[in-house]
């Protein structure tokens, strides 16, 4: 009976084919490439090939390119995030926003701000300690003598969602006029504040997330069958949950810490990538890595220079861009 | 406006308030809720070019902007300001007069029991959401938001018919004019430096071609570096900021807003060390300090033209 059920498990998430695998990876690494190169060669200031003043390198090196690839480690964050939940979940609406994580890291960024802003490295710890905080209250809410029920765990996550953005807005109001204008365009998702250390920060977590959750990757397979099944198989489920979580706080306080919240891309990149590969994790969860940095950094293109010399909101874009794409794939797949 | 209108005007609210008196007074006072003594008005035009019906004496008034806050104290009439925003920090006795909530979100119950003549509001935005209210209440609503220095000194004069202190606001606009006169006067013919005005330092928030601090620049002897970006408050490219190399950099000192951005530290303005605070209040709010705002820039960047 096991042996069946097994066999039956492993069929459903085996991709449509392997082949098809490999055209899907082919096709996200090629874009990536172009998407990278094309953003590099977009800007408000025309830049020209070669030849760069100082002061036209100090705009390439200085401004452009660490942006460009803190978009690209924040979304390749939010994309692990999303599919690990998704997965651990059986949720198609698990995110790091759904689940409390978003606003936890966004809260925690927001006290660094107020409390602490002279320490550069503040922001990502307490974005941290925020995102860690609310992942386990969700946690413990979910928590009954049954055990651990998922739809408790996603209903916790809205009302632990809800509750931090009424403190968010809360303190936005509080806190005096000057710092609050900040705050509001942060809170939207704004990768202009782009900095060195914050992109190191926000690579490393972006890498040590995939890494681990690929790593998890059979283990989050068998939890999509069911927890009871997984645990059959010989999975340490509470382990699971709590690696997941854990990943999950580390790369989005990195990612708010660095950008505020850029919403949308936790939730449609992993589906996106179902939809075209399958459903195995080993694949899911490094190809929705690639698949987030492609679309935050082109969407961070537009946004730097759709009505350039100003600047669009990037979190506004990714819905603007995201929403659509998504419903026509939906549409297309069924 | 004749006479006769606002005889007729008074005759008409008195005969209406008799009617009212004469009911038995429940369901008509609900309903109307006319003033007590009808007041005598007139009509003015405000701002937006509205007709607004004002009482000719303005006993009551409340302002819903720092700016207005400080124009009504500077044309002497501070006596019937009865209410202010949690904004309006001068002058210093601003701060005791009763605060009625911040400007976006003032609250109608205490606006209404403070029972005032005259609103004094600063946008567009905010009537659409009062009017209806606050006139329903027999309480006049008027706009005032000049968008620059010329606009800012005839509210000033116009506010101060309203309040009936012209012989006041005479005096001070005479200064006001001869302090600004003083200014040019110095910096004619001097070239002009490229000025920066950083609003917010993160995001990099800046002035843009609808602002009235663009020509507040340019009167001080500088020229606007993003006087050619469409928009009042444009949140600029960092890349942009860059290349555009200004001469000085004048910080609108607030909070979030103490040191120049980092993409201007290989800047003209970082190396000669042309960066200046100056405070927020004073380039913000369309009032009458706007004038020491200006004095303020024109002293920073041009320092040999002032020396005393």
């Amino acid at each position: 009976m096991k042996k069946v059920y097994q066999a039956r498990t492993e069929k459903k998430l085996r991709p449509r084919s392997f082949s098809r695998a490999i055209q899907v990876g082919i096709v996200l690494i090629v874009l990536l490439f172009i998407v990278l190169t094309a953003s590099t060669l977009l800007g408000s200031e025309r830049l020209p090939l070669f030849d760069l003043s100082e002061q036209q390198r100090s705009i390439f090196y200085d401004v452009r390119l660490p942006r460009i690839l803190l978009a690209a480690s924040v979304g390749a964050s939010l994309a692990v995030a999303g599919a690990g939940l998704q997965s651990l979940l059986r949720n198609p609406l698990a995110e790091p926003y759904l689940l409390g994580v978003s606003n936890g890291a966004a809260l925690g960024t927001m006290l660094a701000f107020i409390f602490f802003d002279r320490f550069e490295f503040s922001r990502p710890v307490m974005a941290f300690v925020g995102a860690a905080v609310a992942s386990f209250a969700v946690y413990q809410m979910a928590r009954s003598r049954s055990g651990m029920n998922v739809e408790r765990l996603v209903l916790s996550g809205v009302i632990v969602t809800t509750f931090l953005s009424s403190i968010l807005v809360m303190m936005t109001t509080l806190i005096d006029a000057g710092k609050l204008r900040s705050f509001t365009f942060w809170l939207l998702g704004d990768l202009s504040q782009a900095t060195r250390n914050g992109f190191y920060l926000s690579l490393g977590a972006a890498i040590v997330g995939t890494v681990v959750l690929t790593w998890q990757a059979r283990a989050l397979n068998l939890m999509m069958i069911g927890e009871r099944d997984a645990f059959d198989f010989g999975v340490e489920v509470n382990r699971v949950r709590w690696l997941v979580f854990g990943v999950a706080s580390l790369v989005v306080g990195a990612s708010v810490a660095a950008s505020g919240s850029v919403g949308y891309v936790g939730l449609i990149v992993p589906h996106l990538v179902r939809m075209s590969a399958g459903s195995d994790n080993r694949l899911v969860v490094p190809f929705s890595a690639v698949a987030g940095a492609i679309f935050v950094v082109s969407a961070d293109t537009v946004a730097r220079t759709a009505i350039a010399p100003r600047e669009l909101p990037v979190g506004a874009v990714t819905a603007l861009i995201g929403a659509p794409l998504f419903i026509y794939l939906l549409r297309r797949g069924s | 406006m004749s006479s006769i209108k606002i005889l007729r005007v008074f005759v008409l609210l008195l005969g209406l308030s008799i009617w009212c008196l004469s009911m038995t007074g429940s369901g008509c006072r609900g309903k109307t809720l006319a003033p007590p003594v009808p007041a005598e008005t007139r009509q003015v035009t405000d701002d937006l070019g509205r007709i607004v019906r004002v009482p000719v004496k303005i006993t009551r008034a409340i302002s819903l902007a720092p700016s207005i806050t400080e124009t009504i104290f500077a044309v002497g009439a501070a006596d019937r300001l009865v209410g202010v925003t949690t904004y309006c920090n001068y002058p210093e006795q601003a701060k005791s007069i009763a605060k009625v909530g911040d400007t976006l979100t003032p609250n109608l119950e205490t606006i209404v029991a403070l029972k005032p003549d005259v609103v004094f509001v600063s946008t567009a935005s905010q009537i659409e959401a009062f009017k209806g209210t606050l006139e329903q209440n027999g309480i006049a609503v008027y706009v005032t938001n000049p968008n620059s220095i010329e606009g800012v000194l005839s509210d000033l004069m116009k506010i101060g018919e309203l309040f009936g202190t012209v012989d006041k606001t005479s005096v001070l606009l005479n200064d006001l004019q001869s302090r600004l006169d003083e200014v040019s006067r110095r910096l004619n013919g001097e070239p002009r430096p490229g000025v920066f005005l950083q609003i917010s330092k993160e995001p990099l928030f800046t002035i843009g071609k609808q602002s009235f601090m663009t020509a507040i620049i340019e009167k001080a002897g500088g020229r606007s570096v993003t006087a050619d970006i469409e928009s009042s408050y444009p949140k600029l490219s960092k890349e942009t900021a860059l290349a555009l190399n200004p001469d000085a950099i004048i910080l609108s000192t607030s909070d979030d807003n103490r040191v120049a951005n980092d993409v201007f530290k290989n800047s003209r303005a970082m190396k000669n060390s042309k960066v200046f605070s100056i405070d927020a209040d004073l380039l913000s709010r369309p009032g009458p300090r706007l004038v020491d705002g200006l004095e303020a820039i024109a002293r920073d960047i041009h320092p040999d033209k002032f020396v005393q």
